[in-house]
């Protein structure tokens, strides 16, 4: 399973697509079964260069009540940094954040990988 | 400190008008990203994991307390209330949005700051001995010579677009507070026999993948020579440099594999071949720019004071005097260490609300002026020994006044995982776990000097390689690891660190430093720091003690 994430251009937040737009939260990220749709969804968000900056698939894993990035690179941009609690998204606080900080699990992102590439 | 004229101011002026164009025309879409990057990154601004980062240079680490409430302003208005102080003593804001940057460079740009040269393959802003000007052992002020080239090499067009980014740093001190040996260029301001100033040249030390300590290439290089030497090494290195291979790229490769001796023989053939009086900076302009850094007024006084040495009574303050107050080179007068490393606190964070308060103390009592250390800690360098129990009370009301300075929960930690796109592994939470075990100040007291230093990714920006222990996040088989070495200095006695073993789960790096400062206290002799005893054992001691279990 995949989503798709980048960065929002106008304050760099990290966001997901989400049926056709994008949302701050990982939790109403659109789950991608099939490859082909995502590396469309991907080639399209390459486009919309006004809105959202270096879009990537990420893998997605089942956890004990949702799903969740498989990276922990990526569970960090989902929730938000790890010393400042009261920082990021994970600050609003929710069930979708308890089921995030209960992945465990960790893998090399793309996005970090292509980050390096492009440098 | 040097304040900017009116050709600086308008320089500054442009370049924010040029940078707000920019930024719009990326917002409006007419410039794609891979045009804007290259832009935004010329004047700091990053693209990070929650938001964009803007880092601002802080040349040779001198603020001055209305610069410094600037930031706190800053930080308070257009990010989340606070900022992080770098080892290359800039400050980074990690909550920065597109659309303000170019506000927030003409505020700044108000109080004589920006943040160009904090990214790109340029001549990055430089940095010197933090002590600079107010300890006695100097041989000149380095500052002096850091605006030298801090004007020389800014927007220098032969020097912008070099095949990776190249760093300097200045110390006049042969106690190195400069970390000299690990820059691209490390300058080390000297008299020689005949009591000439000079400067020795070190060339190609760096950290990251590859470490290197830099070499000499030049004992001694006459100060009216400075620009011209520097023009022939940056020429050979833009000349030589492998632009093909990132990893391969800094000078300290290109050093490396021709030797320290061919690389200066081709630097000596440059310079020879300079037009040096075009270059060499004529004497009017050094006296214009020395005018800057001449000492402030300080007021004949008693070497000792009865008020400071009355406080002591407090142990508690006694303890902050022994730690984080220094000699001053005028009688009287101390330098008053501020720690940004309260123990489970971030290293090198600190709120708006504490920048304010250290911009008052300073103010009042330290004639204006705030360094910051590469360490990540900040530093009141002219405190009169009278106002030092108040300093110390105004500090410790803000939490500020952590007594740990070079002691063990004293820890260099870069952003790592939590906010940093290159980062593997989480760096902070690992200097906090490993604080919290040493907070208490009689264990940190009597462990005695002792520097940890942690990165999140072999680019090294937590220095590691030069940390008496070394702590190295790595990404092995997708889980967060942690690599420790030891025996690494970055001072006069420099030297990269050993690897102690294999990797360890994030979990057991505290627990490993606590047995590694076990080995320490049992096998210490008199006076003997940390780095001291290691070099006398050896490794087997402190391996055996962590890899215990594994046997």
């Amino acid at each position: 399973m995949k989503a798709l994430t980048g960065s929002r251009l106008a304050d760099g937040e990290a966001v997901f697509l989400s049926d056709g737009g994008w949302v701050d939260r990982f939790a109403r990220a659109q789950l991608f079964a099939d490859d082909d749709a995502a590396l469309a969804a991907e080639a399209h968000a390459k486009t919309q260069i006004t809105v959202v900056v270096d879009p990537y698939l990420i893998d997605v894993i089942e956890v004990e009540g949702g799903w969740a990035p498989l990276s922990y690179r990526e569970r960090v941009r989902a929730m938000g940094p790890t010393n400042k609690l009261d920082h990021g998204k994970q600050a609003e606080g929710g069930e979708e954040f308890e089921v995030l900080s209960h992945a465990h699990g960790a893998a090399r992102s793309k996005g970090r990988v292509e980050l390096i590439k492009r440098k | 400190m040097y304040r900017y004229d009116a050709i600086d101011k308008e320089i500054l002026a442009d370049r924010v008008a040029e940078f707000r164009e920019q930024c719009q025309r990326r917002l409006a879409g007419e410039l794609t990203e891979d045009q804007f990057k290259r832009l935004r990154l010329m004047n700091g601004l990053y693209l990070q994991l929650h938001a964009y980062m803007l880092r601002i240079a802080i040349p040779y680490g001198g603020l001055t307390s209305g610069q410094l409430r600037r930031l706190a302003h800053i930080a308070r208005t257009y990010d989340r209330g606070y900022g992080h102080f770098t080892t290359r003593t800039n400050l980074q804001l990690h909550w920065i949005k597109l659309k303000d940057a170019p506000d927030i460079l003409a505020e700044l740009a108000e109080v004589g700051m920006h943040a160009i040269q904090t990214s790109g393959n340029d001549i990055r802003n430089i940095t010197a001995d933090p002590l600079a000007g107010i300890n006695a052992d100097e041989a000149d002020d380095p500052r002096v010579w850091v605006e030298v080239l801090r004007q020389w090499s800014t927007f220098h067009p032969e020097f912008s677009f070099l095949p990776r980014k190249f760093k300097i740093a200045v110390t006049a001190s042969p106690a190195d507070r400069a970390a000299t040996k690990i820059y691209d260029i490390g300058l080390r301001l000297h008299r020689n026999a005949a009591g000439e100033l000079g400067f020795e040249m070190l060339v190609g030390g760096g950290l990251g993948r590859t470490p290197y300590l830099g070499p000499t290439i030049r004992q001694h290089l006459p100060v009216r020579h400075l620009l011209s030497y520097m023009q022939a090494i940056l020429r050979v290195y833009n000349r030589h440099g492998r632009r093909d291979n990132i990893w391969k790229a800094r000078i300290k490769v290109l050093v490396a594999s021709l030797g320290a001796e061919a690389f200066a023989r081709e630097v000596e053939a440059e310079w020879e071949s300079t037009d040096k009086a075009a270059i060499d900076l004529p004497d009017t302009e050094l006296a214009r720019i020395r005018s800057a850094f001449i000492a402030p007024a300080f007021e004949k006084l008693p070497a000792t004071s009865a008020t400071f040495d009355a406080a002591k009574a407090d142990p508690a303050f006694a303890r902050f005097a022994r730690h984080n107050v220094r000699p001053h080179k005028v009688p009287g007068y101390a330098i008053v260490d501020v720690s940004l490393k309260k123990p489970g606190e971030t290293p090198g964070d600190c709120s708006s609300d504490q920048m304010d308060l250290i911009a008052d103390v300073a103010e009042r009592w330290s004639l204006d002026e705030i360094r910051v250390a590469y360490e990540q800690n900040l530093i009141l360098p002219h405190v009169k020994l009278d106002d030092v129990p108040a300093v110390w009370k105004a500090l410790d009301g803000a939490e500020l006044a952590t007594p740990n300075i070079g002691l063990v929960s004293d820890i260099i930690a870069c952003p790592g995982l939590d906010y940093c796109s290159l980062a593997n592994a989480r760096a902070i939470p690992i200097a906090q776990a490993i604080a919290t075990r040493f907070a208490d100040p009689v264990l940190a007291e009597k462990v005695g000097k002792l520097d940890i230093k942690i990165s999140g990714c072999i680019n090294a920006c937590g220095h590691h390689h030069v940390g008496a222990i070394g702590i190295l996040g790595v990404d092995k088989k997708g889980e967060e690891f942690y690599q420790v070495s030891l025996g690494g200095s970055g001072e006069a006695d420099a030297s990269l660190g050993q690897i102690l073993g294999p990797a360890l789960p994030a979990g057991k790096v505290a627990e490993a430093v606590d047995q590694l400062v076990d080995v320490y206290l049992r096998e210490r002799q008199d006076g003997e720091r940390f780095l001291d005893t290691f070099r006398r054992t050896g490794m087997t001691p402190f391996k055996e003690a962590v890899y215990a279990d594994a046997h």
